[in-house]
């Protein structure tokens, strides 16, 4: 019972985070190895508002610590994330093909692990933070079990907003500008799109949402340091999101919820004797994962559940109609040259909506 | 003070020597097939580990080791394009999809091997014999093999770009590829050619950076990924020449800034490093194929 | 300028519906120049691929820019609209200077091209497709369209009926659910002009919009593209090596060779112009 609940708060938590990796991914095109970096940053931030006063008697360095409530502290979590990558968006963005930015956003994110490492008194250092007041637990005072729950639904909660928010602005004519830009930047640009504006955007919203999911991840995991989020949890996430299904938000939360649990299970219908220890488990779930990135590109580029297709609703074309006389489907004479490639009702061969004109391979 | 400044610039040779070879490896390869290979730096590890049993698990000459390694790697390297990265390149996958393939060839190639070694801290037990002072600098004996094998490497690269047929196609190729097939150039031939190179050269590259550590884990490749990026980078990404001269700027630069910095800091110099070509001159010194 | 957009529309389709060439300009030799090329430069290593060439497009007329294999034209249209930037010279388009714009701020301002090798958004719908041209705040900024409000749903309402419209005329309103990547050749020939159309531009650069396509489509396209001229005063400036498609559809035609522009007149005019017979016989 404990086991699902803790599956059911991680389920939650990696959803709002692929909800936003996809926001960078799946919408626009970007491919950010450092978004394990803004979800750290969003816990950090969270943490050290929330927390009381660093006492260093006691071995703890930290800075801030100011005692604040949840909500304020979780927005601001999630808009200093949403600064870091403002910066690093502003500087890079511009200037670099999209494997040299994912490169580039590597780079970044070891730097930043390495200085929250070695940089004690901003936040502990290698021994984290930790002992962050659970959020409005002193106005309700439940015990601990109830507690949990609540908190499952506090994230359940988190959730649903990140959900309908990624939703509106899918269906948005914003949303509709940064596909644009993530099938042909040239052609976005040929139509007046301000392609580095939009993808700055679009990376600074994604980015807000890692802030936010971290922030719940740090307040229910409750020791928090550099460990936690190595490039190896970036990848993680990246899989959950293109198994699932990139530009897909259900898509999103079904990779969140199938890769935590497949590592959890995966190794559990296997003879105990070829683990003798946790490490060769761990590594064992990355192979996976790596077989999985492979075979997900591979054969099923888009993911289970793929993007929804843009169809013009009949009341849309009900509401229209004095003005489109004769709409009725397949009006007209047409031009003999239309054979289909590919059956009307399918997607083309997708590269899992990876940005083109970029330079064949060999 | 000049005395420690000495010593690191000579340590920074001898790490811009290791990192010339995977560097160039790297390059090579990139201006061939233009896409990044995430997994290169774990290639490396394989070349470490496969001398590694050969010779501490199976007792051979160090040196015969060190031809397993670059042997094995170069194979390893070439099925891994057979099997693996041409199911997709055949596709015409871009860049970025690549780069998510080869990041999950990496993760394969990484964990199998720490499934199998697990996370110890290994090392080849080598007599490095004592230290000579050559001018300014206090190099050992293994030292001073290590910079003579990288500088008999590059010689070697460059003979074959130059003189021979198989370098005149490479070089071809990587100009404009469609030039090349159309002249009668056997493309298929040249990219399996520098898979195989490739890996040779991140094997070798691989194993005397495993001299030159106190010790290693299957994890050492990867995190070298990022120097060797940063040398590629800063030379010119596609330029074997610019690589060489990338790898002695980050070598030399991240010894030199550890005599003032901490060293755990090390790495985060050549990252730095990294972040700043890419922000201020992302087609390096030497700007070569592909756009960035 | 979304304003703008929407009146722009209701005249054109006012002045359809009553069968009218309704005041906008067809064939006027003395009007205004809408581009003003003069003196753009551009070398490629030690190539020069576009060379001091000088030429202007009037306002409302379908201009065409011909010449042999190498003479330069894919990279001045490239300049023109931005894609590169020129090494010398001056562009003026409706009277400003857009030589150092970005790709965009020139999009903007109403020049917009299309591209030899068709580029589609693949995965979106032809709709989508169209939906996605227009330039205007609303397309861009974040938050108008994340408040949905009226204003934004009455904008998206109209795109909608502009783009269904542009589809009907184009005789792919049967496909407006497809996916653009599933179309066929030709029907992505459309695709692109309708998609550029729906932007209300004032000048359309087309890419060797006749490259490849049986003379059915072919016919069809120009009928569309004068169509477009004399009904909504776009002005077009057409790349292109059919000389027969350049012969019916242009009034100006513009030649370049060697980087350079060598004649501009009339075709009857250029065929009887030795320097123009030369550089295509030259070619070989």
């Amino acid at each position: 019972m404990y086991y699902l609940l803790t599956l059911a708060v991680f389920g939650a938590i990696y959803g709002t985070l692929a909800i936003g990796l996809n926001i960078h991914w799946g919408y626009t095109g970007i491919l950010d190895f450092m978004y394990i970096a803004f979800v750290a940053v969003g816990g950090y931030v969270t943490a050290l508002l929330m927390l009381p006063p660093s006492q260093p008697a006691f071995q703890e360095f930290y800075v801030l610590g100011l005692n604040w409530p949840f909500i304020p502290a979780i927005i601001v979590g999630g808009l200093a994330s949403s600064l870091l990558a403002f910066i690093m968006g502003l500087l890079s963005l511009n200037r670099l093909r999209s494997d040299y930015f994912a490169i580039v956003t590597v780079a970044a994110s070891l730097v930043l692990y390495t200085i929250a490492g070695n940089d004690t008194p901003l936040v502990n250092g290698w021994d984290g933070i930790s002992g962050i007041p659970q959020p409005f637990q002193s106005v309700l005072n439940l015990d601990y079990n109830s507690y949990q729950i609540f908190f499952l639904g506090l994230c359940i909660v988190v959730l649903i907003i990140t959900f309908l928010f990624s939703e509106r602005l899918r269906r948005s004519p914003f949303g509709r500008s940064l596909r644009s830009v993530r099938e042909d930047e040239m052609v976005a640009q040929g139509l007046g799109k301000n392609v580095f504006a939009l993808r700055l955007k679009a990376f600074v919203i994604g980015a807000f949402f890692a802030g936010v999911g971290g922030s719940l991840l740090v307040i229910y995991v409750d020791a928090f340091n550099p460990s936690s989020w190595t490039t190896g949890e970036t990848f993680f996430l990246w899989a959950a999101l293109l198994l699932g299904g990139s530009a897909n938000n259900w898509g999103a939360m079904l990779g969140a919820l199938i890769v935590p649990v497949l590592f959890g299970e995966i190794t559990r219908f296997l003879p105990t004797s070829l683990f003798p220890s946790p490490q060769i488990v761990d590594a064992f779930r990355y192979v996976a994962i790596g077989v999985l990135l492979i075979l997900t590109v591979r054969f099923r580029p888009q993911g289970i559940i793929a993007e929804r297709r843009f169809r013009v609703r009949k009341s849309k074309l009900k509401m229209l109609e004095p003005a489109l006389a004769g709409a009725s489907a397949g009006g007209g004479v047409h031009i003999t040259d239309a054979d289909f490639e590919g059956d009307p009702g399918t997607l083309p061969d997708r590269d899992a909506g990876a940005p083109r004109g970029e330079g064949p391979t060999i | 003070m000049l005395h420690t400044l000495l010593l690191s610039f000579g340590f920074g040779l001898i790490t811009a020597s290791i990192l010339a070879i995977a560097a160039v490896g790297l390059s090579l390869q990139f201006s061939i097939t233009n896409y990044i290979n995430f997994a290169y730096g774990d290639l490396l590890t394989f070349g470490i580990y496969a001398a590694f049993v050969v010779n501490q698990r199976l007792g051979w000459n160090i040196w015969l080791g060190l031809l397993v390694a670059i042997l094995a790697t170069a194979i390893l390297a070439w099925l891994i394009n057979l099997l693996i990265l041409r199911q997709f390149t055949d596709r015409n996958m871009s860049p970025i999809m690549m780069l998510v393939v080869t990041l999950g060839v990496s993760l394969i190639l990484q964990n199998v091997i720490l499934a199998i070694f697990t996370e110890q801290f290994q090392s080849f037990n080598l007599n490095t014999g004592t230290p000579l002072n050559i001018g300014p600098f206090l190099f050992t004996p293994l030292q001073l093999g290590i910079i003579g094998l990288a500088v008999v490497t590059m010689l070697a690269i460059h003979a074959l770009l130059r003189y021979t047929r198989l370098g005149k196609a490479m070089r071809a190729v990587s100009d404009s590829p469609e030039l090349a097939r159309v002249s009668g150039i056997n493309t298929r031939l040249i990219v399996n050619a520098v898979w195989l190179l490739a890996g040779a050269l991140g094997g070798l590259s691989g194993v005397v950076l495993a001299f030159n550590v106190a010790s290693f884990t299957p994890t050492v490749g990867f995190g070298f990924l990022f120097v060797i990026f940063a040398a590629v980078i800063l030379g010119g990404i596609g330029s074997p020449y610019g690589a060489i001269i990338g790898a002695v700027v980050v070598g030399v630069t991240t010894e030199l800034s550890a005599a003032f910095i901490s060293s755990e800091y090390k790495d985060a110099i050549a990252f730095l490093i990294l972040i700043i070509v890419l922000l201020i001159r992302p087609q390096g010194i030497f700007a070569s194929r592909g756009r960035a | 300028m979304s304003s703008n957009d929407m009146s722009m529309s209701q005249a054109s389709s006012t002045a359809r519906e009553q069968g009218a060439s309704a005041g906008t300009a067809t064939i006027d030799a003395t009007g205004k120049t809408l581009l003003d090329v003069r003196g753009i430069s551009k070398s490629f290593g030690g190539l020069r691929a576009v060379d001091d060439c000088s030429f202007t497009v009037t306002r409302g007329t379908v201009t065409g820019l011909i010449g042999p294999n190498g003479a330069g034209k894919s990279t001045a249209a490239n300049l023109i609209t931005g894609f590169i930037r020129v090494d010398s010279g001056n562009i003026h388009f409706d009277g400003k200077d857009i030589a150092h714009l970005p790709v965009h701020q020139i999009s903007r301002r109403g020049l917009i091209r299309t591209f030899q090798i068709t580029r589609e958004l693949e995965h979106m719908t032809v709709t989508e497709n169209l939906l996605a041209a227009p330039y205007d705040r609303l397309n861009e900024s974040f938050w108008l369209g994340m408040l949905g409000l009226p204003v934004v749903r009455k904008q998206e309402n109209a795109n909608l009926q502009r783009a269904l419209k542009l589809l009907q005329d184009f005789d792919l309103y049967h496909l407006r659910d497809e996916y653009a990547g599933n179309l066929s050749g030709g029907q992505r020939r459309l695709l692109e002009l309708a998609r550029v159309v729906m932007t209300n531009p004032k000048l359309l650069l087309l890419d060797e919009p006749f490259a490849g396509i049986n003379p059915v489509l072919a016919s069809r396209l120009s009928s569309y593209i004068e169509q477009l001229c004399q009904e909504q005063g776009i002005t077009f400036l057409i790349i292109e090596h059919n000389l027969a498609m350049v012969e019916r559809l242009c009034s100006t035609v513009v030649v370049m060779a060697l980087g350079k522009r060598i004649a501009e007149g009339t075709m009857a005019q250029l065929r009887d112009n030795p320097a123009v017979v030369d550089a295509y016989l030259g070619e070989g």
